[in-house]
């Protein structure tokens, strides 16, 4: 089994010491990054990637994927701690996650949710290893049309990312668009929408509004608020994290549950793990028992959703190496780092860079094992530095943005960028659009172009091409149930108050 | 959020067209053998114009005000000592140096909107700023903006 070989291999490039120190700074990098307010996975992934530029691409991917891994379980501290989330993928934790705090039950929350997070990153691994390659031999037959019906999927899907409205979504991913527009067309070498800057003609570079994006625009989310939230005191010692026998029988369907469902959730180009919890919240209120306790303290509302969003996250890393096509907001930037180093994501990286594939592969095996001993071991470490008094986190934060956007390439152009991208986020924040579906378009953009002109090269202009390829009229079709669902839904939803009205006026 | 929807909506509409059309004015629509440089930013501008239309219709038939959308007297005081820190920390780049604004911006806005002690303001910059240094130009050879001393 060549399968077994490509294993070693991988182990062999994860178990040097260099790149075993690149994983645990990793998954304690991205454990704080997680824990603390105002800073999140994809502006944490954004801020660190600089720091790789000096090192091989494989440590560079093992370091920012162990932390990614680590933002999901780190997220889980706050949210039960202070009932704010450390960052969106751990919102729903909130729910359940604080009230079993309130009843004295910190320790279990938070050891549930390391157990799950362990069991789900470790399944999401394994599934990423049997998958990938099968998926990265198959998409080889890929051709412009298919490539162009997969980001259009993409594209279509991440405004599940969205709550409230999902006009804002589209709205968010299509100005993201419009960015990718900026800078030489690929085809013709027109240097679209520069008015003669120079920095313009090179496209708008997605880093640098990443960093505001997700970087300023949640600090200054954040400044609005005086001081901090009161953290609640609880036990943290090794005994006091696990969970009894009735926890355990609760929460061991909840977690593979929310393994499988994240999983699903996470390969899906676009929706990443913040959509997979609250997926996975839903379902385990649906098959419950005693719904009634969900919102008072149920371990499977804690259990289930923490699990969904580290096999979510490590599912987004499917489509981002076999495909070359993002799964989350985080993923999309990773996928930038992967390009900045020279990698070209899809297909052909499995059998051109397999020491850097199946490095990463394993290395998160040793992630996981890493991410459940430091989130057992050390959270008393982690709580501590929550403590820290946002009026001195804030104005660190800022720092290491306009640091992280001046270090790309050495340019103060770029922290420009990230200071109006910064207030553009804050402003997208607070009116409820999406800087996740701005940021993935924004990457996705000149690829999808790409695709899209070369199909309708090869089709000689006929739109046709998209439906008549098997497998590109069942993705196209897929986009168009995705813009097509919630629209409905948001028709419905417009008939059934028009019906109250009407009922409570008559 | 109404009157946002509202200004949002008109703004991206306006936007939407004026991308659109500049598109089609200064670039090929079409090229030799197939769509030109104008092509997607017509049909992206067109998509905008018609989601903009959506949330501008939306907002104007809607009843409900719905919640304030600037943040309140203190919030928006906040929000502008963070936000004005930082842009003249990042207009101050070139001229001092990055470690000495560094320094500078961490005690202003450690000091200022919670009050702070001195003395934790002063050293957390100091301890910051010099870090800052030791890593980027010591560590990974960036070569950060330098001050009229050399750092």
């Amino acid at each position: 089994m060549d399968f077994l070989a490509n294993l070693g291999l991988g182990f062999s490039v994860a178990l040097t010491p260099f790149n075993l120190l690149m994983a645990v700074a990793g998954v304690v990098m991205g454990i704080l990054i997680g824990a603390l307010p105002g800073i999140g996975p994809p502006s944490g992934v954004a801020l660190l990637l600089p720091l790789t530029f000096g090192m091989s691409p494989t440590s560079g991917i093992i370091m920012l994927a162990a932390l990614y891994a680590g933002t999901m379980y780190g997220g889980t501290i706050t949210s039960v701690l202070i009932n704010t989330p450390g960052e969106s993928a751990s919102v729903v934790t909130c729910i359940d996650g604080y009230q079993m705090a309130l009843q004295g039950r910190a320790g279990p929350a938070l050891g549930i949710a390391a157990i799950g997070s362990f069991f789900a990153g470790t399944v999401g691994v394994v599934l990423l290893m049997l998958i990938s390659p099968v998926l990265a031999r198959w998409s080889l037959a890929f051709g412009p049309p298919e490539t162009f019906a997969l980001m259009l999927l993409g594209l279509t899907t991440v405004t599940l990312l969205t709550g409230e409205s999902a006009v804002k979504g589209y709205i968010s991913m299509v100005v993201g668009l419009m960015l990718a527009n900026v800078g030489f067309d690929i085809v013709s070498g027109e240097p679209r929408f520069a008015f003669g800057v120079p920095e313009l003609m090179d496209g708008i570079d997605f880093l640098p509004v990443a960093i505001g994006l997700f970087g300023i625009g949640e600090v200054l989310a954040g400044a609005e608020v005086v001081g901090g939230a009161a953290m609640l005191k609880a036990r943290y010692g090794l005994r006091d994290l696990i969970p009894n026998a009735v926890d355990r029988a609760r929460s061991r369907w909840a977690i593979v549950r929310g393994t499988v469902l994240g999983f699903l959730v996470g390969v899906l180009p676009g929706a990443g793990p913040t959509v997979s919890t609250f997926l996975s919240y839903a379902v385990e209120k649906k098959v419950s028992k005693h719904p009634e306790e969900f919102g008072r303290g149920a371990i499977e509302g804690v259990a289930a959703p923490e699990s969904a969003n580290n096999a979510a996250a490590t599912a987004a890393m499917v489509p981002m190496l076999t495909l070359g096509i993002p799964g989350s907001a985080t993923t999309a930037i990773m996928l930038g780092g992967l390009m900045m180093w020279g990698l070209r994501p899809g297909p052909l990286l499995f059998e051109k860079n397999p020491e850097f594939v199946w490095g990463l592969i394993a290395s998160q095996y040793i992630a996981n094992a890493m991410l459940l001993v430091l989130s057992t071991a050390a959270i008393p470490l982690f709580v501590r530095a929550l403590r820290i008094p946002y009026a001195i986190l804030m104005p660190l934060i800022i720092v290491f943005c306009v640091t992280g956007a001046y270090s790309l390439k050495n340019s103060v152009f770029d922290v420009g960028q990230m200071l109006v991208f910064g207030i553009v986020g804050y402003a997208m924040k607070r009116l409820g659009y999406s800087p996740a579906a701005l940021v993935l378009a924004l990457v996705l953009g000149p690829m999808a172009e790409r695709a899209l002109r070369q199909s309708l090269i090869i089709s000689d202009a006929g739109a046709a091409i998209f439906f008549l390829r098997p497998i590109s009229a069942v993705l196209m079709a897929m986009a168009f149930m995705a813009v097509l669902v919630p629209t409905l839904r948001g028709i419905a939803a417009v008939m059934r108050r028009k019906e109250r009205v009407a009922a409570s006026a008559g | 959020m109404r009157s946002a929807d509202r200004i949002a909506g008109a703004a991206l509409l306006a936007i939407a067209v004026a991308f659109a059309a500049f598109a089609l004015r200064q670039y090929p629509y079409w090229g030799e053998n197939g769509p030109g440089p104008a092509f997607l930013p017509f049909w992206v501008g067109l998509v905008l114009a018609f989601l903009a239309t959506l949330l501008l219709v939306g907002a104007l038939r809607s009843r409900d005000p719905g919640e304030p959308w600037l943040p309140d007297g203190t919030g928006l005081r906040r929000i502008g000592i963070v936000l004005g820190a930082t842009v003249a920390y990042v207009a101050l780049l070139g001229a001092l140096g990055m470690t000495i604004a560094t320094a500078l911006f961490l005690v202003v806005l450690v000091r200022w909107p919670d009050r702070q002690p001195w003395p934790l303001a002063i050293a957390v910059a100091i301890v910051v700023a010099a870090l800052n240094y030791v890593v980027f130009v010591h560590w990974l050879h960036v070569p950060l903006p330098e001050g009229p001393f050399g750092f």
